[in-house]
C-alpha cells in the first residue's frame, strides 16, 4: 500500500532534498520506519531515539493533526496524503524550552 | 541593503497591529531576489509572547511558491512590547532541532523581519540569523513597489 508523503523545509534535506514521495505502511510509525530504511536518519528527523514524535514537527493526514487523532499510532489508508512539516515559531518570550 | 515595497511593510505593520495583543506572524515570497507580496499566516499559539505559524498555512505558501518559481524571502513576526531584535527564543527556534545552533539554520536563504509596537511609528527590521545563533541586521531599504521588481 503506497502512501503519499509530502515533506518541507529542513526534513526534505533527509529524503535526499524530494518534497514527495511515496512509503508503506499501516501506520503512522511504520511509515517513519518504512521511510528510514529508504533514506537513513529520517527517523531522527521526527522522532527521539524512543521513537516518540518531536514536538517542533507537526505530522498531518490530510488536513488534521495526528496529535488529535492517535500519534504515531494513527492508521494510515491508501489515498491518504501525510505531510512533515517543521514548526516555524519563536516570540519575544525569554524561553520557551 | 534589503529593498522592500512601501506596501509589504505596510502590510506587516497593519497585521501587527490588527493581531494586538497577540504577535503576528507571517511570510514574505520572493521573485527574482526581490520581496513580492507578504502573507500573513495565523498565529496558533495565539499569544503576546509567542508565535508558532499554522503549519498547514505554511505547507499551502510553500507550494505556491514552488508552482510560481518564488522562494521565501522573510519570515516576520512582531514583537507586541519589545523592540525588533530577535529574542533568545526567535534565535532558538530558527534552528532544527530548536536550539542546535551549530547547525545550519532552517531557512538560511530567508531574512528574519521584526515589527515592533513598542514605539509609534512602529519599528520595522530585518535580521538573518546565522550558524551558531549569530545575528546579523541588514538594513531594509523602503522603496516603491514599481522600483523592486
Amino acid at each position: 500500500m503506497a502512501i503519499k508523503v509530502q515533506v518541507t523545509s529542513v526534513i526534505q534535506r533527509a529524503v535526499d532534498g524530494q518534497r514527495e514521495l511515496d512509503a508503506e505502511g499501516g501506520t503512522v510509525a511504520e511509515l517513519i520506519d518504512n521511510i528510514d530504511m529508504k533514506y537513513p536518519g529520517f527517523r531522527g528527523q521526527v522522532a527521539d531515539d524512543s521513537g516518540e514524535l518531536h514536538r517542533f514537527v507537526n505530522i498531518y493526514i490530510n488536513d488534521e493533526d495526528i496529535r488529535y487523532l492517535s500519534g504515531k499510532d494513527t492508521i494510515v489508508s491508501d489515498g491518504d496524503i501525510i505531510s512533515f512539516l517543521p514548526a516555524l515559531a519563536g516570540g519575544s518570550a525569554a524561553c520557551i524550552g | 541593503m534589503l529593498q522592500i515595497p512601501r506596501a509589504l511593510i505596510d502590510e506587516m505593520v497593519a497585521h501587527a497591529r490588527e493581531d494586538l495583543p497577540n504577535e503576528a506572524c507571517g511570510q514574505v515570497n520572493g521573485l527574482n531576489g526581490k520581496a513580492v507580496t507578504a502573507h500573513r499566516v495565523k498565529n496558533i499559539e495565539a499569544s503576546p509572547y509567542r508565535y508558532s505559524m499554522d503549519p498547514l498555512a505554511m505547507l499551502k505558501l510553500e507550494n505556491e511558491r514552488e508552482e510560481n518559481g518564488e522562494t521565501l524571502f522573510a519570515i516576520y513576526h512582531s514583537h507586541v512590547a519589545s523592540e525588533a531584535y530577535p529574542s533568545p527564543t526567535d534565535v532558538r527556534q530558527a534552528f532544527f532541532p530548536p536550539g542546535d545552533l551549530d547547525r545550519e539554520p532552517m531557512y538560511p536563504e530567508a531574512v528574519y523581519i521584526l515589527v515592533s509596537l513598542a514605539d509609534d511609528p512602529p519599528q520595522v527590521r530585518a535580521f538573518y540569523i546565522r550558524s551558531g545563533g549569530e545575528i546579523e541586521e541588514e538594513p531594509i531599504e523602503v522603496c516603491n513597489s514599481a522600483d523592486s521588481r
